[in-house]
């Protein structure tokens, strides 16, 4: 269970950006960035909740705050009632992070990599080996357990990185973009692995732009828009307010709305 | 922090370019550099010793016995060609034209002027621009062989009998008696270059790690996953400190290694006395306390360039960092070796200067070890100052995610 409160981030901006007259963002006022402004949401137990928005919406200030390597201005982050902005490394033991830019050591081994976070973790000897092995299995990964990360293939290394976020048991798992840039075989694992998350009763954040692996995962939705949560609720809820059984085009009204207010 | 530190090894050893630099370079790449000097060196010392010099002497007949001498001489040859020469401008345009290779100008008989008080003035016209060059030594020992004589018969002639004259012309011997033994005065010569052999490389075996450690992590991505683990910062810059650490001083006796392997070589081929009597009279206590001194700096530079590199945004940021730094290493060596900067409290506290003059003073044998603990004191809180700044630096959103 994590719940989520009034998250705000600002990034100050550097003498360039300042020095340019236009103002291309609203969020640019007062010499910062505010990237993040107002953003709440909260998944329970063996919930999967989708966050969409645009590009640049604030999905991954968002979410690296959740992942503790950000510290939130304002707002709360609590895991099973810990506040883990208060207590990071407790945060950091119950969280499951993998985003688009989080690599792999290219000279170690895809085991070597997900032993190695293993053992960062805590876990050591039989308990370390048996969740490696029950994670190679599920994530079908035992062809290529013994190459180098640097040589294997795009869809090889995501299922690396996610073998490696998972090996903690962690409660919430978050996920920026798995599916970006993997083929249709790659993309079914993913989505397989997420469900069996989910049966565990583990919480999955994961952000995306791929409407229909909402469809198929999500019991819920959140949708950030500049910085601000425009919507936290069910995906029937979200079908109604965006007045359209088709989630792309509930998602376009939805935004549509909110700029005309 | 031990898991770090043993997987950053691994890592580490299976980076070839990485190992190259640490390893290979040192082993083989400083021996032949030596070895190929070596050979030059003798190459050209043995050429210049066996070449034989066309010589010309104006006004041979003042000096009869020193013209014979010169002429049976197995390195000169007499100027066998039609040109009559006879002054120090003609011989020295001979010279340059490559007429003959040595001139000799004789003003006068010197049997004649001693007669009437005067010296007679000799004129050697030759090139004198190779380093190598025998020629002057040459004439020069034959020339007092003759000056000898002509002064031994003035004073005969004076009545002072040849067992007399030594005295005579030498009343009073002035010798030195040095209280510095030959090893502390070899060993403030020899002493000073250690260091500049050793430091810079306990430079490069952090550098090429640490790159890797810090703002290659950044680059790869893989440090924000680290961030992630439930290690603490400072456990994780100690892991990879250790590492940096631990390269450093394998490459440094990876070098210092072999560089005594070759040197020993060397020595059965070519003696050279200079250097052995130096290091004879030091001790394995005194390597052994040279070593333990380049601890502290490895320390210290480990975590210097390990904070630079967690500094820098990306690999090539951090490599533009290391290269002015490498040059700033020898400021503070050089300063070792200006003339008579002594190892004090003052300068015991100068980082890199401090132990360049401790090593000088332990090849020298005149070590004391109050200074080596201050040294140690001082490097280690520097070394400890700038590990807090790289923790600091890793706990801050702006340098981590710039």
């Amino acid at each position: 269970m994590i719940t989520v409160n009034t998250l705000a981030k600002r990034f100050k901006l550097n003498k360039e950006h300042k020095k340019q007259k236009q103002r291309t963002d609203v969020r640019e006022h007062d010499g910062h960035f505010h990237s993040v402004k107002d953003v709440s949401f909260q998944c329970g137990y063996g919930e999967v909740l989708g966050l969409l928005g645009p590009n640049g919406a604030g999905k991954t200030t968002t979410l690296r705050m959740l992942s503790t390597a950000l510290t939130p201005d304002k707002g709360e982050i609590a895991i099973d009632g810990i506040d883990i902005i208060k207590y990071p490394l407790k945060g950091r033991k119950a969280i499951g992070f993998l985003s688009g830019t989080t690599g792999l050591y290219g000279r170690l081994t895809a085991r070597e990599n997900i032993e190695y976070f293993g053992k960062l973790h805590g876990l050591k000897g039989n308990v370390l080996k048996q969740k490696c092995e029950a994670l190679f299995t599920m994530l079908d990964m035992t062809s290529f357990l013994d190459k180098r990360a640097e040589h294997l293939s795009t869809g090889m290394k995501q299922k690396t990185n996610i073998a490696r976020a998972v090996v903690h048991n962690p409660k919430v798992v978050i996920l920026d973009e798995p599916t970006t840039g993997l083929d249709i075989m790659t993309t079914q694992t993913v989505i397989a692995f997420i469900r069996t998350l989910k049966k565990q009763g583990t919480s999955v954040i994961f952000s995306t732009h791929h409407l229909d692996e909402v469809a198929l995962l999500c019991d819920k939705l959140a949708v950030i828009d500049n910085g601000v949560s425009c919507f936290d609720g069910t995906v029937d809820e979200f079908k109604l307010r965006g007045e359209s059984n088709e989630l792309n085009q509930a998602f376009l009204n939805l935004l549509d709305e909110r700029r005309h207010v | 922090m031990f898991e770090v530190f043993k997987k950053e090894i691994l890592e580490l050893l299976r980076d070839r370019k990485t190992l190259f630099f640490i390893i290979a370079l040192p082993m083989l790449v400083f021996p032949i550099i030596i070895a190929l000097v070596a050979f030059l060196t003798s190459q050209a010392g043995l050429k210049a010793e066996q070449q034989v010099h066309t010589y010309y002497i104006v006004n041979d007949e003042y000096a009869e016995a020193f013209s014979e001498q010169v002429f049976y001489h197995k390195s000169f040859k007499k100027y066998q060609g039609d040109l009559k020469l006879d002054s120090v401008h003609a011989l020295s345009k001979a010279v340059k034209l490559g007429q003959i290779d040595v001139g000799i100008f004789i003003d006068s008989d010197p049997r004649e002027s001693i007669k009437i008080g005067q010296q007679s003035e000799w004129k050697v016209v030759f090139n004198d621009a190779k380093a190598i060059n025998f020629t002057f030594n040459r004439i020069n020992e034959l020339a007092n062989t003759s000056s000898h004589a002509v002064r031994s018969n003035a004073l005969l002639e004076l009545g002072v009998e040849p067992e007399r004259q030594q005295a005579v012309l030498k009343p009073i011997v002035i010798s030195k008696v040095d209280t510095a033994d030959k090893r502390e005065n070899y060993g403030e010569k020899l002493g000073a270059f250690i260091p500049y052999l050793l430091l810079p490389l306990v430079l490069m075996g952090a550098s090429y790690p640490a790159i890797d450690l810090g703002a290659g992590e950044k680059e790869r991505g893989t440090l924000e996953t680290l961030l992630l683990t439930p290690v603490t910062r400072s456990e994780l810059v100690l892991g990879k400190f250790f590492t940096v650490l631990a390269s450093s001083i394998a490459c440094t006796l990876i070098t210092v290694a072999s560089l005594a392997i070759w040197v020993s070589i060397a020595t059965r081929f070519i003696s050279i006395d200079v250097i052995t009597t130096a290091f004879s009279s030091v001790t394995s206590w005194d390597f052994l306390l040279i070593f333990a001194l380049l601890l502290p700096v490895a320390a210290m530079l480990s975590s210097l360039v390990l904070a630079i590199s967690i500094y820098a945004r990306t690999f090539k940021e951090a490599q533009n960092y290391m290269a002015p730094l490498s040059m700033g290493i020898f400021v503070p060596i050089v300063i070792s070796l200006l003339p008579n900067m002594e190892l004090d409290t003052t300068t015991a506290l100068i980082p890199i200067t401090n132990v360049a003059l401790a090593i000088k003073e332990i090849v020298k044998g005149t070590v004391d070890y109050g200074f080596i603990g201050l040294i140690f004191i001082a490097s280690a809180a520097l070394a400890a100052l700038l590990l807090i700044c790289c923790v600091r630096w890793f706990n801050k959103e702006t340098v981590l995610f710039r």
